[in-house]
């Protein structure tokens, strides 16, 4: 026997509808609830520099100290080519997305578990929650962004009209993340080894994407399935590439767009599916 | 028109227990195999939480829940509040639904209190502009103005509690759903959130109350529904499902207790027979009003003579002390033959929870017991005055019983 639950939501207007034909209502009542998205990412972000010394600087001296260690290593010690652009501009352009990722995929891919109290107590969209941690990130990715221009600037690098595109890859990165976030909230749920694998995931991602390097430097052949295999590489590349000019491949630009849409959509609908049972399984 | 607001239709929730479903990626691919070469996993077992549960809740009604821990109460209240789907059935709710299964959901410590209303609030549905217009409102009622301003981990956990009630009690839903709140915090605290919710009731509004405190579900409720291993076994008047379910979840026989005739206590000279409570109407009993007389009724045998064997009997109060001791002082009767004894305790006279009878029949001079009982009976003594009388007060009164004096005002 299939559930049937029928709701008024309370502004007069009826809704009718069963377990398996409710997703215009849903995104309605998630758009409801968006006062709560704010909160959320409000409180994560007071809570994450409570009680420190230098308060938020540190969402500052992160990027910086990676940075450092990337400029000696990648850039004096194994001096990889990246042609006009000075070594900084370009592992800080990398990084400043590549943290964002990071950063999103590791906070919302634990959120659902973490917030397991509130889930089990009281109902709201549940997809509130990894878009929240979507949205406190964007608050380092901007510092880093400043911390971007401000060495651009200082190196006389000049911006180009290929800033006009920056916003759709900023949108592509966000998506990304939200996308593959949700994605593991929803699987660690089921499945709780996906909670170890992520820090492992993290740090060779960040050594199989251009972020330290560029993607010249892997030989001719291989090419191909780098790209395929790492949406982000693609992302990152075109990212640099609205900034600083640096070369762009539009094929594996395209291949990663719609790769980034699947991981999107798909990550919607199987955290739906899982949403209804996230209470029972918590 | 349909009246009704809230309406559950054969609602079942199924869990399956033994064999968890969040396992390990181990355990699926574990079972992935064993069901390809086709070994059954025997581990599993279902559990009904709600079985085929059917009722209805009328605008406006105050509904109380009643049953044991794990009868399926908070189940049916998770489904309704929309955290957890149904297995099957049905429910239909039409207006904006509140749930209040905890207070303080969402809370994070290192918040200052009003950081934490404004989390709170938007976490049980308001949008912050609401919160906004009521924030001074919710200060006021939770009493914490002067700290504010603080992380809520510096709070004493009864700021804490005062100030996350405090933000629920503002939600304005037209149904509020509640579970066991008020098992927290002090008798005054207690005492605020059953005002609150009677002024929430008298609003019209449509309240669905879990509690295990028979005095608050008595005096907040119209009509009650009994709920014992996910069924609906009555619903109806609150007094009266009240009723059914002490009786029904009593551990005592329906008010009387037979010892079979090779299993009573005593010797040689004297036998326990039967123990009954009765009330006024001559029924037997395991739930009293308190406005109403309780008769307890004794049958022993004498079998042989000699002895001049006396009945007294114990009273124990609900905290385990006795209360007194009663000696038998009717027409003495020592000869061989069956008796009955029944003492009447007048009404108003117990305070409202379990009391039990112990009974010892002894010989006095020489000084022999014949038999002491102890725990033979039990019965529940339960608080049936309207809220009025007690100005809306629900919490449990003091003292091992509760006597109706005659006051008179002197002049």
């Amino acid at each position: 026997m299939n559930p049937e639950i029928l709701l008024n939501m309370g502004n007069n207007s009826k809704y009718f509808f069963d377990s398996s034909k409710k997703n215009g209502l849903y995104f309605k009542e998630l758009f409801n609830y968006k006062d709560l998205f704010y909160s959320l990412a409000w409180r994560e972000f007071k809570v994450r520099y409570a009680q420190t010394f230098l308060g938020f600087i540190w969402a500052v001296i992160q990027p910086l100290a990676t940075l450092l260690i990337f400029f000696f290593i990648f850039g004096k010690a194994i001096k990889v080519d990246t042609g006009n652009i000075p070594y900084p501009l370009f592992a800080l352009s990398g990084l400043a997305a590549w943290s964002y990722f990071s950063f999103v995929i590791s906070t919302s891919g634990r959120s659902i578990i973490n917030e397991s109290g509130m889930i089990k107590k009281i109902f709201f969209p549940r997809l509130v929650i990894p878009f929240s941690k979507a949205l406190v990130g964007l608050i380092d990715f901007a510092i880093s962004l400043v911390l971007l221009f401000l060495a651009m600037f200082y190196y006389k690098e000049s911006l180009t009209w290929n800033l006009l595109f920056m916003p759709i890859f900023l949108f592509l990165i966000l998506l990304i993340s939200v996308g593959v976030g949700i994605w593991i909230s929803a699987l660690s749920l089921r499945y709780r080894d996906v909670q170890h694998i992520i820090p492992f995931f993290i740090q060779i991602g960040l050594y199989a994407t251009p972020v330290a390097y560029s993607a010249n430097e892997i030989p001719e052949k291989y090419q191909l399935i780098y790209h395929l295999l790492n949406p982000m590489a693609g992302i990152i590349e075109g990212f640099r590439w609205s900034l600083m000019a640096s070369e762009l491949n539009l094929f594996y630009l395209f291949y990663s767009f719609i790769l980034v849409l699947c991981i999107f959509i798909s990550s919607i609908f199987y955290f739906m599916k899982i949403e209804k049972i996230m209470a029972d399984i918590l | 028109m349909d009246k009704a607001i809230i309406r559950v239709e054969n609602l079942s929730k199924k869990y399956i227990i033994g064999n968890k479903l969040n396992g390990t990626l181990r355990e699926t691919f574990v079972n992935k195999w064993s069901s390809i070469i086709g070994k059954r996993n025997n581990l599993t077992q279902e559990f009904l939480a709600l079985n085929e549960l059917n009722f209805n809740v009328n605008q406006g009604e105050v509904l109380g829940i009643i049953g044991k821990n794990g009868a399926g109460k908070s189940t049916l209240l998770k489904i309704l509040s929309r955290i957890t789907e149904p297995t099957s059935g049905r429910f239909i709710i039409n207006g904006r639904v509140s749930s209040l299964l905890e207070v303080g959901t969402g809370f994070h410590p290192e918040l200052t209190g009003r950081e934490n209303i404004y989390l709170n609030g938007t976490i049980l549905g308001m949008s912050r502009k609401e919160v906004k217009i009521k924030f001074d409102e919710i200060v006021d009622f939770s009493g914490v103005e002067k700290f504010i301003e603080t992380p809520v981990k510096h709070y004493s956990s009864g700021m804490y509690v005062r100030l996350a009630f405090a933000v629920a009690a503002h939600l304005e839903p037209e149904i509020l759903i509640i579970d066991e709140v008020l098992a927290v915090g002090d008798a005054e605290f207690q005492k605020k959130c059953l005002g609150k919710m009677q002024d929430v009731a008298g609003q019209g509004k449509t309240v669905l109350l879990v509690s295990h405190n028979m005095n608050a579900i008595n005096s907040l409720c119209n009509n009650s529904l009994y709920i014992k291993n996910g069924k609906n076994i009555k619903f109806g008047n609150t007094s009266e499902t009240i009723d059914f379910y002490l009786k029904d979840s009593s551990d005592i026989s329906n008010g009387v207790i037979t010892y079979p005739n090779d299993k009573m206590p005593g010797d040689d000279f004297v036998v326990l027979q039967k123990v009954e409570i009765v009330n006024n109407n001559g029924e037997n009993v395991s739930s009293i009003q308190i406005n109403e007389i309780v008769n307890i009724r004794i049958k022993y045998i004498i079998k042989l003579n000699g002895y001049k064997p006396i009945l007294s009997l114990y009273l124990i109060a609900p905290s385990g002390e006795i209360i007194f001791c009663s000696i038998d002082n009717s027409e003495k009767a020592y000869t061989i033959g069956n008796y009955t004894k029944t003492i009447t305790i007048p009404a108003d006279f117990f305070n409202s929870g379990k009391y039990s009878v112990q009974i010892a029949i002894s010989t006095f001079n020489p000084h022999i017991v014949h038999l002491f009982q102890k725990e033979i009976i039990s019965f529940y003594v339960h608080d049936n005055y309207s809220s009025e009388t007690r100005q809306g007060y629900t919490g449990s009164l003091a003292g091992m019983l509760r006597p109706k004096f005659n006051w008179q005002n002197d002049i």
